[in-house]
């Protein structure tokens, strides 16, 4: 019982208010101060979490006992990168922020900050209803800050936007609470804390359907191929530090439920629809990629490009297999990461280009403009998960998981690993090479954005040099998770001795799988 | 003569549990008398504040009579005064006080005569509490009545305004048929039961006596639920709703979006939770598809309007389909479930209707929507509370309406209902198009609206605008919202005090499982 | 220090070299990034050196040193180190690259000097060499992987140098994706490998490769074509070849390191390598070698008609790479790695006398606008020809020696190698007509303009224009700075060219059958379980072998001297007898416009398709625009029983109150 994420989760929040109540000029630098608090206090903690040692930092006090809805967070191998991607991220793009011209300033960060203690709160969650609080909170702000300071339709972007979402999220709502009712033993109260959701059981059946409503919510979040519908909208209107949150940090809380409340909770109930779910996600590959190319606004083709890693991502998870996990994972961290920096360098370009995001009016930057080059260059590499970053390692996690137990969709999936080639080639060359472009009056970048986008690339560098300092601080997690299902689908498998085999190699899982709890 | 007059045995008055009533009826009629005086300063002060005080002598005994738990009906059985009534009653008094301080300075009251107006207020009130302690057929009737009348009443105390007049006697009329269908009801399902007291007629049902799939019974059932769902505005009776929303003076809209429908439901938990408890399986699918039929009906029909008290109509009826779905299930949880949501639903009305008030008197659009454009930039304080009433009916988070649904979906998943629980979700989907539309326009709005000290020339003589009312000059409508608006957070982040009195609510009905 | 250390300072050297030169872009001045990167790979050269001088105190069985720096990924049953192995193999590789790209530095250091990209060129460059080295030290696949997507994106950096050509840029997206589709192969390949074997770490899989797999698995089969697939790709061997000519777009030292010294001749590397798998898998091994030879024909083919210079040089490489993929594959290793090193030489020699020719020619490379520079550039032209004469394999230069080996052990194979080896010798008559054809058409003939002013004492100054395409370009980049430099002119070019032009005459007699065979005993303790180890043509057939091919080289130089000297206007004859013949070489077999027509259009098509139709109608259209649709029609019913009049709202009460007690009584029977 230790009050430190307590802290780390509402300081955010905190300044926020405070920087609200600030005069004009400072409420920006009391926001900015509070992500740095945050990150700081995210990296002591990851620096001090214990490698193997399953969940730390509990917290656990009842919040709605009529409900059964604890106040209960923690970390585990799952959310530690995660919450580290959140930090680093918000301290990026509200640094950003706070050196540009806005108008009801104090409003926006005070959004942004909430959305921080929002995604914070979903990310270290350890009870399903908390979860859910906080995977709808955030849209809250995020409805404002893409609405109140974006472009274009922006009013109505930001209405799909959130109407999609909750849509899903609010189906979540009742499959969660159907779950917790269904799992509640007679005579027992009901509970909606992850620890005793794991322990009771629900029926197949209605795992199916509870499953299938859960993976609706985080597939729209994702976006997964048919259910991004809001992506285009969304994405043209999004200023460029929200943006970056956007689609760099939020779009991994869905995914990252996969692994933290799904798989252990329904084992079952994932493993019947493991088919679809890895159907779905080659083919969001396939169309994000081809898309990609497809587009001529860069945002555009980030944003199909997400599309097409996140399908990535569910491959992993949904390979049910401990590389694929793990690679999925670390691929969430990944390409955070790189999209953040992304959005950050189309910014700088639209800047120089008279804000122009098309590939048409761009090119030939790179001459004037060396270091952002460079800069682009490195995150451009890395996003195709050249060998030798950190997205090689994961996606190579993720194909060496999907090739053992579903070789044909990997092999599929692979072709997605050239597209991205083409996509990201074409992007940086459209902008940064090629004659110059008609919009183009190129300068270097500033030192604002340089001091923004420097340790980005530097952390993406060093995610290459030494990938094992995630893999290892996130392996017993991402194994305990999906032990169950694993178990399940081996027992599925026809075949007694291959069964007994299978089942057999992973019962030490299982109770690796007791011990993360 | 005399052994005549000793025939008559007069029943054992219990005048502790009635003192409420008793608060309230002397509250109308000094009301009314104090309001022939003369004096201006009298009338638009004095009134008021005995009003106020008869409430809060009303809600000061309630706290004082409170017991939880299952209490014997007093009056040879007419009325149960348990915490389903007191606590349901509550919230008429929290409205009423509401209903008050946003009629300060409406014309409403002063065309009506202050007199008139507030003890009609206060008639209507005890009308609503007896409806809400109606332990027989009889009192039930008689209470529906008494909170009837008076509201046709208000509903046209704007007299120099003909929406307003065409409210009242839309609701009269149709009010009437409801009303008939009710009486009509209640006399079959007397006829069928030969037992008046609701205890007795829950008891027939229980023994072999009667035949729960009588016709007779379940036409009566079919007729009453009728009459009620009209009260409760539930589809497909809800159509006076917005006419009646719009046309009414807006604090009088406020009070019956809030009250009426607490009043309604009271009602229908104590009828068929608690009398027609037995024959559940008959009337539970059919309330059910209501409920469903309403959700849907109220959200779509919302999604259109332009006039925020329209939009805000078309959403009660909305939310009744939620709270229905707290009756249909028959269980401890639904009604708990259905009593929260309840005071929840009064908070977050308040602070969205107050704002309205607060624009509409200002501005010459009245409550159209434009009249909230960037009202974000020119009175954060009106445009803040707006915005969580929005979310908070809308469902979001951090926000009393969020634990509201989450209870009532857990009240319908548990009851075996889970497809109404999808389909409440489903409404709030539907509801987000409306409900964010006017966040928008409050924050996102393209063009400025400045907000004028001296309110515009050619004011349309809108519900409740007077010369001297002004945003910055409206103080206590602003205070009504920001505190509606800080509960409503409130409940959202702290509800447990609201779940004890909701499980003392549900405690009086101990019937239920 | 041990052998290890050595190692690591091979890579560590360049990669400081790219740091500085990267970093230092804004203040280094003049030369000095040339000379900074030249160090850093002399360097680097030396510690190859060192490396093999302590690999030799080892003894021979003995001489596999692993060594790690740290755990790079480990989960499950992936484990990977970052680890290098040095065995003799990969210190051959390490002195010939690291050799070479010294010299070459060197070259450039005088050739990009008025490039406006200078310090951002060599910081490119050694990036380059320590990829190249990385891919040579790996000692597991995935670094193995590592390194090689380095060297590719190195590549495209190199082939876009002058970014502001459209065709440079176009050239280098084409090389990067080929090479990914490369690396792609290499990372399913590795898969089956970690999955049957357990491992990734070479020398662990090499061990097990026996017992785990039978002779021609079916799964060890396909994983040695996936490797295949990649080392095709990376060098351009059929059908991956279609970027190698079009990297040409790159400065010409770029072409001489990577697509002609080096890089390209990874694949061989790899085939080596990986000795045990394809021996276990024939049937793969075979694919390589027929694979391997048709390319060596196919390209020959067009190097005898392409006009452009470099180009003609780049199908001579793609022809070259095709011997030593068809060598290592018939498990002439030694023989083809021979023949790697020796090509290294030459090959960069011709590519640097090309870069001083059209360093003369102000930047044009048609071989039409060339001639009679023999007087003009009398040292690129001696260098140059002896570079020709190697590759034409004239007899006593290194080219004879390495060539000859290949197709020898191919010989001695016999069955489909030996139909093969006879092949080798087409390829060997083509190659050396098509060598001549350059040495002629550029050097003798009647003189082109460029070559009069040369004479006269000054050099030729064109306007900047894109070779390829003709269009004017901007002197920022894309074109190699305003004035050109020339061997004649810049000592650094000469002290690279000469060295190479003493290498590609004796670097072949480190190899002489029957004389000497230092390279092989050398190279013994990597292959010794080869299981043809000791399968060797014997020192007479070599020797003949050697005889047959000089004879068929001297009679290729004699034809291209009839043709081009003697009978001038013969080739134009020959174009005009047989056109369509001429078109389809020139057209390089219409492979690229097949391409164009299979994939790239098709891709664009079902872009432009989702785009339009998918995305439009089906994800806006039917979903988004379907709910609301629904929603809508719902609204306005809603509207439309809203009349307003009492009578309508009446009727609808009763309606339901008729509905209501329609139900009940229904089910109340």
């Amino acid at each position: 019982m230790t009050i430190h994420l307590s802290i780390v989760l509402f300081l955010p929040l905190a300044t926020g208010f405070s920087g609200a109540l600030m005069p004009r000029g400072t409420g920006r630098w009391a926001v900015l101060a509070g992500t740095l608090a945050v990150l700081a206090y995210v990296v002591v903690i990851l620096v001090d979490f214990e490698p193997g040692g399953g969940l730390q930092y509990v917290t656990n006090d009842d919040w709605i006992p009529e409900l059964g809805i604890h106040y209960a967070l923690g970390v585990n191998g799952l959310s530690l990168f995660m919450i580290a991607l959140t930090a680093i991220g918000w301290v990026a793009c509200t640094f950003v922020a706070a050196f540009s011209e806005l108008e009801r300033p104090r409003l926006f960060f005070f959004h942004l900050a909430l959305a921080e203690t929002a995604v914070l709160g979903a990310f270290m969650a350890q009870d399903l209803a908390l979860f859910i609080v906080f995977f709808d909170l955030m849209l809250v702000p995020f409805y404002f800050l893409i609405g109140g300071w974006g472009s274009g339709d922006r009013v109505r972007a930001t209405t799909k936007f959130v109407i999609y979402t909750l849509s899903g999220s609010l189906l979540m709502m009742a499959a969660a609470i159907a779950l917790g009712v269904l799992a509640t033993p007679d005579g027992g109260n009901i509970s909606f804390l992850l620890s005793d959701l794991r322990e009771r059981s629900v029926p197949l059946g209605s795992q199916e359907w509870i499953v299938l409503l859960f993976a609706l919510a985080f597939f729209v979040k994702a976006p997964l191929f048919p259910l991004h519908g809001w992506v285009p909208d969304t994405y043209r209107a999004t200023s460029i530090p929200v943006l970056a949150l956007l689609s760099g940090v939020l779009s991994k809380v869905g995914v990252y439920a996969f692994l933290q409340i799904v798989l252990p909770i329904m084992p079952d109930g994932s493993q019947h629809w493991q088919e679809l779910f890895i159907v779905l996600a080659v083919f969001s590959i396939l169309y994000g990629s081809v898309l990609a190319f497809s587009q001529d606004n860069i945002r555009l083709v980030l944003a199909y490009s997400s599309i097409a890693q996140l399908g990535f991502i569910v491959l992993g998870i949904f390979a049910l297999e401990e590389k694929g996990a793990q690679g999925a994972l670390f691929q969430m961290l990944n390409h955070g990461l790189v999209t953040v920096a992304l959005f950050l360098i189309v910014g700088v370009i639209a800047a120089r280009a008279a804000g122009s995001e098309s590939l048409a009016e761009l090119g030939g930057m790179a001459f004037r403009a060396p270091v952002l080059a460079a800069l682009f260059l490195i995150t451009a590499l890395a996003t195709l998960a050249m060998p030798g970053s950190g997205n090689f390692i994961g996606e190579i996690l993720i194909l060496f998981g999907t090739f053992e137990n579903k070789l044909v969709y990997g092999l599929v999936a692979a072709v997605g690993v050239v597209l991205a080639a083409v996509y990201m080639i074409r992007v940086y060359q459209g902008t940064m090479h090629g004659p110059v472009g008609p919009a183009v009056e190129s300068r270097d970048i500033d030192r604002m954005h340089l001091s923004a986008l420097a340790p980005l690339v530097a952390l993406v560098i060093a995610l290459g040099l030494y990938p094992n300092f995630v893999v290892h601080r996130t392996e017993q997690a991402t194994t305990g998770a999906i032990a169950g299902a694993r178990v399940a689908g081996a027992a599925q498998k026809a075949g007694a001795q291959e069964t007994a085999a299978a089942t057999g190699a992973s019962a030490p899982r299982i109770v690796v799988a007791e011990e993360s709890r | 003569m005399i052994d005549l007059l000793a025939a008559v045995k007069a029943p054992v008055i219990d005048y502790k549990e009635l003192s409420p009533l008793f608060a309230l009826a002397g509250g109308s009629v000094i009301v009314l008398m104090v309001g022939l005086v003369r004096s201006f300063f009298v009338r638009s002060v004095v009134v008021p504040a005995l009003t106020a005080v008869a409430l809060l002598t009303a809600i000061g005994l309630t706290i004082w009579i409170w017991e939880p738990g299952n209490q014997p009906p007093i009056l040879e059985g007419a009325l149960g005064v348990d915490a389903l009534s007191l606590g349901i009653s509550m919230l008429f008094y929290v409205a009423g006080l509401v209903t008050i301080v946003l009629s300060l300075r409406s014309t409403a009251s002063r065309e009506a005569g202050h007199g008139e107006y507030y003890s009609m207020l206060l008639g209507s009130i005890a009308g609503m509490v007896v409806l809400a302690e109606a332990e027989s057929l009889m009192t039930l009737f008689i209470g529906f009545e008494l909170l009837s009348i008076p509201l046709y009443v208000l509903c046209a105390s704007n007299l120099h305004r003909r929406t307003s007049l065409e409210a009242g006697l839309k609701y009269l009329v149709v009010g009437s048929v409801g009303s008939a269908t009710l009486l009509y009801g209640l006399a079959l399902i007397y006829g069928a039961t030969g037992a008046l007291r609701l205890d007795g007629i829950a008891a027939a049902l229980a023994s072999d006596a009667v035949n729960t799939a009588d016709p007779l019974l379940l036409t009566g059932i079919a007729l009453a639920a009728t009459g009620l769902a009209f009260k409760a505005s539930v589809a497909p009776f809800h159509q006076w709703t917005p006419d009646v929303y719009q046309g009414a003076p807006t604090p009088i809209t406020t009070f019956m979006a809030v009250a009426t429908k607490a009043a309604a439901f009271a009602v229908l938990i104590r009828l068929f939770d608690f009398a027609l408890g037995l024959s559940q399986l008959d009337w539970g699918p059919a309330l059910a598809v209501l409920a469903a039929t309403t959700i849907v009906i109220g959200n779509v029909g919302a999604i259109a309007q332009r006039s925020l008290k329209r939009m805000l109509a078309w959403s009660s009826v909305a939310q009744a389909g939620y709270l229905l779905a707290g009756v249909v299930v028959g269980t401890q949880l639904g009604v708990k479930a259905t009593a929260f949501y309840l005071a929840v639903y009064l908070v977050m009305n308040v602070a969205a209707f107050a704002v309205v008030i607060a624009r509409e008197r200002v501005t010459e659009f009245g409550d159209d929507l434009r009249s909230f454009e960037n009202l974000g930039q020119a009175a954060p304080l009106l445009a803040w509370p707006m915005t969580i009433a929005m979310l908070s009916l809308a469902g979001f988070p951090a926000t009393g309406g969020f634990i509201g649904k989450f209870y009532l979906i857990d009240a319908s998943v548990a009851g075996d209902y889970t497809w109404l629980g999808i389909a409440i979700v489903i409404g709030s989907v539907l509801s987000l198009a409306y409900y964010l539309r006017v966040i928008a326009v409050m924050w996102m709005g393209r063009y400025e609206v400045e907000l004028p000290s001296v309110p515009p020339r050619r004011v349309r003589p809108v519900a409740g605008w007077s010369p001297e009312a002004d945003a910055r000059a409206q103080p206590e409508v602003l205070a009504v919202a920001l505190l509606a608006a800080a509960a409503t957070i409130f409940f959202g982040i702290w509800p447990d005090p609201l779940f004890d009195v909701a499980r003392d609510v549900a405690s009086s009905l101990p019937s239920l499982h | 220090m041990s052998a290890t250390t050595f190692g690591w300072l091979v890579l560590a050297f360049p990669l400081a070299g790219t740091v500085i030169n990267s970093l230092g872009w804004r203040v280094l001045p003049g030369r000095l990034p040339g000379w900074i990167a030249s160090s850093a790979i002399f360097l680097a050269f030396l510690s190859s050196i060192g490396a093999l001088i302590k690999l030799q105190d080892h003894p021979a069985e003995e001489r596999h040193l692993v060594d790690s720096l740290w755990t790079y990924a480990s989960t499950a049953d992936f484990h990977v180190d970052l680890a290098i192995l040095i065995d003799p193999l990969s210190v051959f590789m390490c002195l010939v690259v690291s050799g070479v790209s010294f010299l070459i530095h060197v070259y450039s250091v005088a050739y990009m000097t008025s490039d406006r990209g200078y310090s951002r060129y060599f910081a490119y460059l050694n990036y380059f060499v320590f990829s190249m080295l990385l891919l040579v030290l790996a000692a597991n696949f995935v670094i193995l992987i590592i390194g090689w997507a380095f060297v590719g994106a190195a590549s495209y950096l190199l082939i876009s140098f002058w970014y502001r050509r459209t065709t440079a840029v176009e050239a280098g997206i084409k090389a990067f994706v080929i090479n990914v589709i490369g690396d792609v192969g290499l990372v399913i390949g590795a898969f089956l490998i970690l999955d049957k074997t357990g491992s990734l770490d070479f020398l662990q899989v090499f061990s097990q490769v026996d017992q785990t797999f039978t002779r021609n698995d079916g799964t060890l089969v396909a994983a040695c074509l996936l490797l295949l697939v990649g080392a095709f790709a990376k060098s351009a061997q059929l059908p991956l070849h279609t970027w190698l000519p079009d990297a040409m777009e790159g400065p010409t030292p770029v072409s001489a390191l990577i697509h002609a010294a080096t890089m390209v001749t990874a694949g061989v590397y790899l085939i080596a390598r990986m000795f045990p798998l394809f021996e276990q898998a024939p049937a793969a091994a075979d694919v390589g070698a027929i694979i391997g030879c048709a390319t060596l024909l196919f390209a020959g083919t067009v190097a005898l008609v392409v006009t452009d210079l470099k180009r003609v040089i780049a199908y001579s490489t793609i022809s070259q790479i095709g011997y030593m993929v068809m060598g290592v594959s018939a498990a002439a290793y030694s023989a083809g790695l021979f023949h790697l090193m020796t090509h290294a030489f030459f090959k960069a020699l011709l590519f640097m006398g090309a870069g001083s020719v059209i360093g003369a020619m102000a930047g044009i490379q048609d071989m039409d606008r060339m001639g009679g520079f023999r007087r003009a550039m009398p040292f690129t032209f001696v260098t140059f020809t002896i570079g020709a004469l190697a590759l034409a394999g004239f007899p006593f230069t290194s080219g004879w020696f390495s060539k000859d080996e290949i197709i020898g052990s191919l010989l001695n194979r016999g069955g489909l190698y030996a139909v093969l080896g006879v092949l080798g010798y087409v390829g060997a008559f083509m190659t050396a007509v098509y060598a001549f054809r350059m040495v002629f058409r550029v050097f003798q003939g009647e003189q082109a303009p460029e070559a009069r002013e040369l004479e006269g004492g000054h050099m030729a100054h064109g306007d900047p224009v894109n070779p390829m395409t003709g269009e004017p370009e901007d002197t920022d980049v894309g074109f190699p700075g305003p004035e050109h430099h020339i061997a004649e002119r810049d000592w650094p070019m000469k002290a690279a060219m000469g060295p190479l032009a003493l290498l590609a005459i004796v670097g072949g007699y480190i190899a002489i059958p029957g004389v000497d065979n230092v390279l092989e005993k050398f190279l013994e303790p990597t292959f010794a379980d080869s299981r043809f180890a000791d399968t060797h043509p014997s020192t007479g057939a070599e020797w003949i072998g050697l005889v047959i091919g000089g004879v068929i080289s001297i009679t290729g130089i004699g034809l291209a001297w009839w043709v081009y000297i003697r009978e001038p206007g013969t080739a134009a004859r020959l174009r005009e007898r047989f056109p369509r013949a001429h078109n389809f070489l020139s057209h390089k077999w219409y492979f690229d416009e097949l391409y164009d027509a299979v994939f790239v259009r098709p891709a664009t098509t079902i872009g432009a398709f989702c785009r339009r139709v998918v995305e439009a109608d089906f994800v806006q259209g039917t979903i988004v625009g379907g709910a609301t649709g629904i929603v809508r029609v719902g609204t306005s019913f809603a509207r439309s029983i809203q009349t307003g009049y009492l009578r309508a709202y009446a009727l609808l009460l009763l309606l339901g109150v008729a509905g209501l007690t329609l139900y009940f009584l229904l089910n109340s029977s």
